[in-house]
């Protein structure tokens, strides 16, 4: 079993932003990077397949600057069992969108041959949630979105899905694409001797011309960025005692905000 | 002038709130720059969407009938609509960011060549689209425009208000041709939950239990909280990862995002991660005993008192309110 997993770098969660007002571009110099954590779930998932099925490779693929990187690649991939990285470097790449993302990702998995593709659902940064699904449209394979549970059965598999209000049992063929969220599985820590022993593993940077790609131009593009509107400050209710403030709350929530 | 096609999604017999809101919204626009607006609906068998999809706005549905829309397909339905848009050619197609339509919409996007953008919460048309959507987690948000013909935008759930301002939409009826070869991944199953429990993402109102009910025992304060509001029930981070509830709960960074008309925030802190899920709900209340809590800041209301009082008082006034 020959197993892709996609990962993204993206800014730590703890991030702060405060703009001051609409900015054309945000300044991501002082941001903490870290793996995307969807990614984490995907990463785990495909060491678990490998562990189950005793045999496969597994290979992390990533779009961006090797520098930034290949630190990432090593200690949440490499070390935690893929056993080879693939980096796409692309100065030409910088403003790409999902799609082109997508398109740059299927050069590299078409040309490698895999049986099955691991995702995270979405990046925490864009948050677009399309890179997966698109990337399965570009190769022409089935895809399962959300997966919350995974059974690999032969040339096959079944994935839950969580919709609204229940559950999907999706069954498809390989190769296929598969989207991986919280729920899925625990992620392990790297170990540190497990770090040592990754830096020995297989990174290859290539750019798109060496994938025989044009640079796709991007789709869309972020105008500007704003800033979230602001709040009104918190009407803190008091009253004698908490459940006198309880019903004065619910008084407000039905006269007042009219919502109850 | 854009001619906005809204896709109207239909799970189990029922159609999305997100549709009509969509429509809603899409009516607004035309209303202000020219075009019209189009459903766009596939089923197994015949039903009327157009009446109610007139009253909300459009002017013409476009509706396919086919046996193989009994069920959910992401490969069929990416056909339908990939030809209802080289057919149509409309300039602009929302979808509704749902479980179906986070499916759906990268995937027609990715067959058609065309511009992607998830999760939309404002749109506005100054010489041409400009899509409004949170990105880090509701942080900020990013104006973004499309260069290609009929981008496909998907539309987070209760983010456009309903509104009856339309009048008859006509039927039209549309023929896709679908290859049923090409779907390889197939659903198999469909399990319903329990039924009387709203769905976190879709629900107007979230009631949700962070660290402060102490125990898995007293999340029943929260369901309970939730049952009398007609609502659904989320959870923090720290106490789905504490094994109190289940995953499918949890609202905020690597758990639901969720915009509902009222969110009720009872022992939890608002940490950055869970303010990502919840920040741009309309109207905010927090119940926490700490009153230098973080949730303090987002909240419209404040409590700073015990929940364990708080929120039987509250779910007793609340059946008051109903009754």
């Amino acid at each position: 079993m020959k197993i892709a997993v996609c990962v993204k770098q993206v800014p730590d969660s703890e991030v702060r932003l405060n703009l001051p007002g609409p900015v054309p571009e945000l300044d991501r110099s002082a941001f903490t990077m870290v793996i995307n954590p969807y990614d984490q779930f995907a990463v785990e998932e495909a060491v678990r397949i490998k562990e189950r099925l005793g045999q496969g490779d597994i290979t992390a693929v990533t779009v961006g600057p090797a520098a930034k990187v290949r630190e990432m690649l090593k200690k949440d991939c490499l070390a935690v069992g893929c056993d080879r990285a693939v980096i796409v470097d692309d100065a030409a790449l910088a403003g790409a969108d999902p799609l082109a993302v997508a398109e740059v990702l299927a050069a590299v998995l078409r040309r490698d041959r895999y049986d099955l593709v691991l995702c995270g659902i979405k990046a925490i940064d864009d948050d677009s949630s399309q890179v997966g699904v698109m990337l399965a449209e570009l190769l022409d394979w089935p895809h399962v979105g959300y997966i919350g549970s995974l059974d690999i059965t032969g040339d096959g598999l079944t994935a839950r899905r969580e919709i609204e209000g229940g559950v999907e049992v999706v069954a498809s063929p390989l190769p296929c694409v598969l989207t991986c969220g919280k729920g899925l599985n625990e992620p392990r820590l790297p170990s540190l001797p497990n770090i040592m022993k990754a830096g020995m593993k297989p990174v290859e940077v290539v750019d798109c011309a060496g994938l025989g790609l044009t640079p796709p131009a991007p789709l869309t593009a972020v105008k500007e960025y704003t800033p979230p509107p602001p709040r009104g400050a918190c009407v803190m209710i008091t009253a004698d005692d908490d459940a006198a403030a309880a019903r004065e709350l619910a008084r407000r929530l039905h006269e007042e905000a009219k919502i109850i | 002038m854009p001619n906005i096609a809204v896709f109207i999604e239909q799970r189990a017999g029922q159609i999305k709130q997100v549709a009509w809101q969509m429509l809603s919204e899409a009516r607004q626009l035309v209303d202000a720059h020219g075009g019209e607006v189009w459903g766009v609906h596939w089923h197994a068998a015949d039903c009327d969407v157009s009446t109610t999809a007139g009253r909300y706005g459009a002017h013409k549905v476009v509706t396919a009938t086919a046996p193989e829309f009994e069920r959910y397909d992401s490969e069929l339905w990416t056909q339908a609509l990939a030809q209802f848009v080289q057919q149509h050619k409309p300039d602009l197609l929302l979808i509704g960011s749902t479980a179906m339509g986070k499916d759906l919409a990268p995937r027609l996007a990715a067959r058609l060549r065309t511009a992607c953008i998830s999760d939309a919460v404002g749109l506005s048309w100054n010489d041409g689209l400009v899509v409004k959507r949170p990105v880090y987690a509701g942080k900020c948000f990013a104006q973004m425009t499309a260069r290609s013909a009929c981008p496909v935008v998907g539309i987070r759930p209760n983010a456009f208000a309903l509104r009856e301002t339309g009048g008859t939409a006509a039927a039209v009826a549309f023929k896709p041709v679908l290859d049923a070869s090409r779907a390889k991944a197939k659903v198999t199953a469909v399990e319903t939950a329990a039924a009387g429990k709203v769905a976190l993402t879709e629900a107007e109102i979230v009631v949700s239990g962070g660290r402060g009910i102490k125990g898995p025992e007293n999340y029943r304060l929260i369901e309970d909280l939730a049952g009398a509001l007609g609502a659904a029930a989320g959870a923090s981070r720290a106490i789905v990862d504490a094994g109190w509830v289940d995953y499918s709960h949890q609202v905020g960074q690597t758990g639901k995002t969720v915009a509902p008309n009222l969110y009720v925030a009872c022992g939890i802190s608002g940490a950055i991660q869970h303010l990502a899920g919840m920040s741009s709900s309309k109207c905010i209340v927090a119940i926490n005993k700490d009153p230098a809590a973080p949730i303090f800041k987002v909240a419209d209301y404040g409590i700073a008192g015990d929940l364990f009082a708080v929120l039987p008082a509250l779910t007793e006034a609340v059946r008051e309110f109903k009754r």
